[in-house]
């Protein structure tokens, strides 16, 4: 038997894979590392610390599920979370942690690129909202704020670009994954001057731009070794975890769109056109030439209800959040929809999509005396879900949708998908691999590449999407009533998030 | 209960417990000026408070206590009253006399105690913990204070053994209390990540996995499956990749040899790297160092 091994570097763990040719998941593994907030906006990697716990899953993977098998391993694909910057040295050696998408740091570089007029004209070339979660932004800092390690960079790399140097010795990064630094014209598929006029580099110092397709080369003669695997196998540079997650959700046509909730969450939609907001809230990545990936991401998705389940869940074992979660889950079935008019806003971790707000904050609207418990639960997490449509509702104005398809750990509870389903009174569909989408998609991708589908459309139609959750009218029309105030009040409070974001960041 | 004091060579009730300095229950109705000046204690206090309010220095750290309140002086540890008195209130001691507390952190009561080597390595390891004051609210200290005094006035059948089970369950239960104070057991990723920082902070050390449960507050079984569970990697593997992570830092700095490199990330020797290594990345450290100063 042959197999393909996917690797995804996520925001927390590596998660390594193995399909059959047939794309039927034969194994998993994963690994943890740790993300560092030395200072209040910072969130940083050990780029040392992810390559050698993705060497010791994937080295475990092989030796307990793949090797004792005597399956053949023909290709490993990668993917990776987007907009990591590390910077190495002319040695290769990293100049500091990697810094990862949801590190702040350059929210002043961000406002005052936003006041520029250049701002326009660097969105519509690149696609990437301009924010400090974009590569440009955190380059920019750095010109500006540590001039020492700038001046000592040689490259730019992302996490992803590093972990595939050393194990193949060859710097390069996918258009998909480079379309989500902010620096790549996404139509003419160079990097865009005024982006890196802005970050004060030049296209040298990033890595070599190829197709998701590429491949560097072969393994470094001490990892076939230490891994067991022979010269031929085939390393392929993958793509970003967003587009992956969509390509593994079968979402590949007109009409349709994925909602991912993880920790943190995103409404995906796939066209042969950029999509062109004039409000700049959409991001465009690509996957391949043809194809662009474009939609909303939020950052509050699960993360906001592990909060509240910390907070205020019943723990019988020590850490076992999971019993928690269920029995809230369950409790907040014992209230109707709309939960008698509690509403919450979800902004703990302020908001990117639609609002792109770094002030937004938390907020329970609507509490009267006939509220309990209950109502909380309920509402906490149809909040988290309203912003979710949220998204979805601001993309109707590009597109029509007209089903959906879930896929993460939170979307994928019944409970909130039903939810999903009433909130965009439209069918809802839940593939049999919604927790492993990313996995998924990368086999698919690797399948295409080894010709055994055509197209990535085939391969996209070959996702099975058994469970089918069909939308309560009933249900939709309380939903989207109290929407209607949910989406006055995101946008009504600029003034007082901003004043109270002011007062929490000041010294005690 | 009425005052007392108990004080080793005074009280025949103290001769069969040589370790134990002083047993006391002081109410202090009035302020003397220069009653509590900051000194350095050479032995190990535990005080606890059943009536009043006092400020304390401990250790260069200002702490309140109220009632129901234990503070645990190291020896060596500065100790004092916030203005150099003793306030008004209540509060009970004991005043022990232990071996040592040796350089890795090991508790070294006596020969009088019963807890295990493993324990009083890891019960040491918790107390010495310096970001964490050694304060707490726990009212069983005073509970198990009260019985000690019982026992040494009764002196009924089996008082030795007693009395001594009791101090180790004082350091028990000030241990577990401090684990758990700055723990509510509900977030595995912050505890997680708390832990990793104490472990890099030291990771020379031979770390035990019955340490490392402890720190968490919680049981080697339970801790273990957590950590899997969470990491993908049993807690002494997940500590393997941290090792070889901080190694491959420094060998590509390229300044320290591969021994003190070894030594400093906490393999027993530069064998042991050596062979952990290889079996990871297929190079050597020299090797792999070697790779890396190349394309210099």
């Amino acid at each position: 038997m042959e197999c393909v091994i996917t690797i995804e570097l996520g925001t927390n763990a590596v998660r390594v894979f193995a399909f059959s040719l047939s794309g039927e998941l034969l194994a998993s593994m994963k690994g943890s590392y740790p993300t560092f907030h030395i200072q209040p906006d910072y969130s940083e990697q050990d780029p040392e610390q992810i390559f050698i716990t993705m060497l010791y899953v994937l080295k475990n993977l092989l030796n307990e599920k793949i090797h004792p098998q005597k399956i053949k391993v023909r290709c490993i694909c990668f993917s990776a979370s987007m907009h990591s910057v590390l910077a190495i040295d002319e040695n290769g050696v990293p100049l500091g942690n990697a810094i990862t998408w949801s590190d702040n740091r350059g929210k002043k570089v961000a406002a005052a690129l936003n006041a520029l007029p250049a701002c326009k004209k660097i969105y519509t070339a690149t696609g990437t909202p301009i924010h400090p979660m974009s590569p440009l932004i955190k380059i920019a800092w750095m010109n500006e704020n540590d001039k020492e390690r700038f001046k000592r960079s040689s490259k730019f790399l992302s996490i992803k670009s590093y972990i595939v140097q050393q194990l193949t010795g060859k710097y390069c990064i996918d258009y998909s994954l480079a379309s989500a630094t902010g620096l790549l014209n996404i139509h003419t598929l160079n990097w865009e001057p005024d982006a890196l006029a802005f970050a004060g580099i030049k296209a040298d110092k990033l890595p070599e731009l190829v197709p998701v397709f590429h491949s560097p080369g072969r393994l470094l003669k001490a990892y076939q070794t230490s891994l067991g695997l022979p010269a031929g196998v085939k390393i392929l540079i993958g793509s970003s975890d967003g587009c992956l997650a969509t390509l593994g959700a079968g979402v590949w046509g007109e009409g349709k769109a994925t909602i991912t909730i993880e920790d943190s969450g995103a409404v995906r939609i796939v066209g042969k056109k950029v999509l062109q907001d004039e409000k700049q809230r959409f991001f465009n990545y690509l996957l391949t030439k043809s194809y662009y990936v474009s939609g909303g991401p939020t950052n509050n998705g699960g993360v906001i209800f592990d909060w509240f389940t910390r907070q205020f869940g019943e723990f019988k074992n020590p850490f076992d959040i999971e019993y928690s979660m269920d029995t809230l889950m369950s409790e907040a079935a014992k209230v109707d929809a709309g939960s008698e008019g509690l509403l919450f806003l979800p902004y703990l971790l302020a908001e990117r999509a639609p609002i792109w707000n770094p002030n937004a904050r938390g907020c329970y609207f609507g509490l009267n005396i006939n509220h309990g418990r209950q109502h909380f639960i309920r509402a906490t997490i149809e909040g988290i879900l309203y912003e979710i449509y949220s998204i979805g509702k601001t993309l109707q104005e590009h597109r029509s949708i007209k089903s959906l398809s879930i896929n993460g750990s939170f979307a994928s509870i019944p409970f909130c998908a039903q939810i999903i389903a009433d909130m965009f009174n439209k069918p809802l569909y839940a593939s049999k691999q919604s927790n492993n989408s990313i996995g998924l998609g990368a086999f698919l991708l690797s399948a295409v590449e080894m010709g055994i589908y055509k197209t990535i459309d085939e391969a996209a139609q070959t996702v099975v999407v058994p469970d089918r959750y069909k939308p309560n009218k009933q249900n939709h029309k309380i939903y989207n009533s109290y929407f209607r105030i949910f989406e006055s009040l995101s946008v009504k409070l600029f003034d007082e998030f901003e004043s109270i974001s002011n007062l929490q960041q000041q010294p005690c | 209960m009425n005052q007392f004091y108990l004080q080793q060579n005074a009280a025949r009730e103290l001769q069969p417990f040589p370790h134990i300095v002083e047993l006391a229950l002081k109410k202090n109705n009035a302020i003397r000026l220069d009653s509590l000046n900051t000194t350095a204690i050479n032995s190990l206090r535990i005080y606890y408070v059943i009536d009043g309010k006092f400020e304390w220095l401990i250790h260069e750290r200002q702490h309140i206590l109220y009632p129901g309140d234990v503070a645990m002086i190291l020896p060596g540890q500065k100790f004092g009253g916030g203005k150099g008195f003793l306030d008004i209130g209540t509060l009970c001691w004991i005043n022990i006399k232990i071996e040592r507390i040796d350089p890795a952190g090991k508790l070294v009561p006596g020969k009088w105690s019963s807890l295990s080597e493993n324990e009083r390595s890891t019960i040491g390891k918790i107390l010495m913990m310096n970001n964490r004051p050694l304060h707490l609210q726990l009212k069983e200290a005073g509970l198990i204070l009260e019985k000690i005094k019982a026992e040494l006035c009764c002196q009924e059948i089996g008082f030795n053994t007693r009395v001594n089970h009791l101090i180790d369950e004082l350091f028990i239960i000030i241990t577990r209390g401090l684990t758990r104070q700055n723990n509510t057991l509900r977030n595995f990723p912050q505890t997680f990540l708390r832990l990793e920082q104490q472990l890099r902070q030291r990771l020379d050390y031979q770390w035990t996995v019955d340490e490392m449960a402890a720190l968490v507050g919680l049981g080697t079984t339970a801790f273990n499956e957590k950590v899997k569970n969470y990491t993908g990697f049993s807690p002494l593997n997940y500590l393997i990749n941290i090792r070889i992570s901080e190694a491959i830092k420094l060998l590509k700095r390229g300044e320290a040899s591969v021994t003190a490199i070894a030594l400093d990330t906490g393999f027993y020797s530069s064998q042991h790297f050596s062979t952990t290594f290889k079996k990871l990345t297929g190079f050597t450290p020299s090797e792999f160092r070697k790779n890396n100063l190349l394309q210099k």
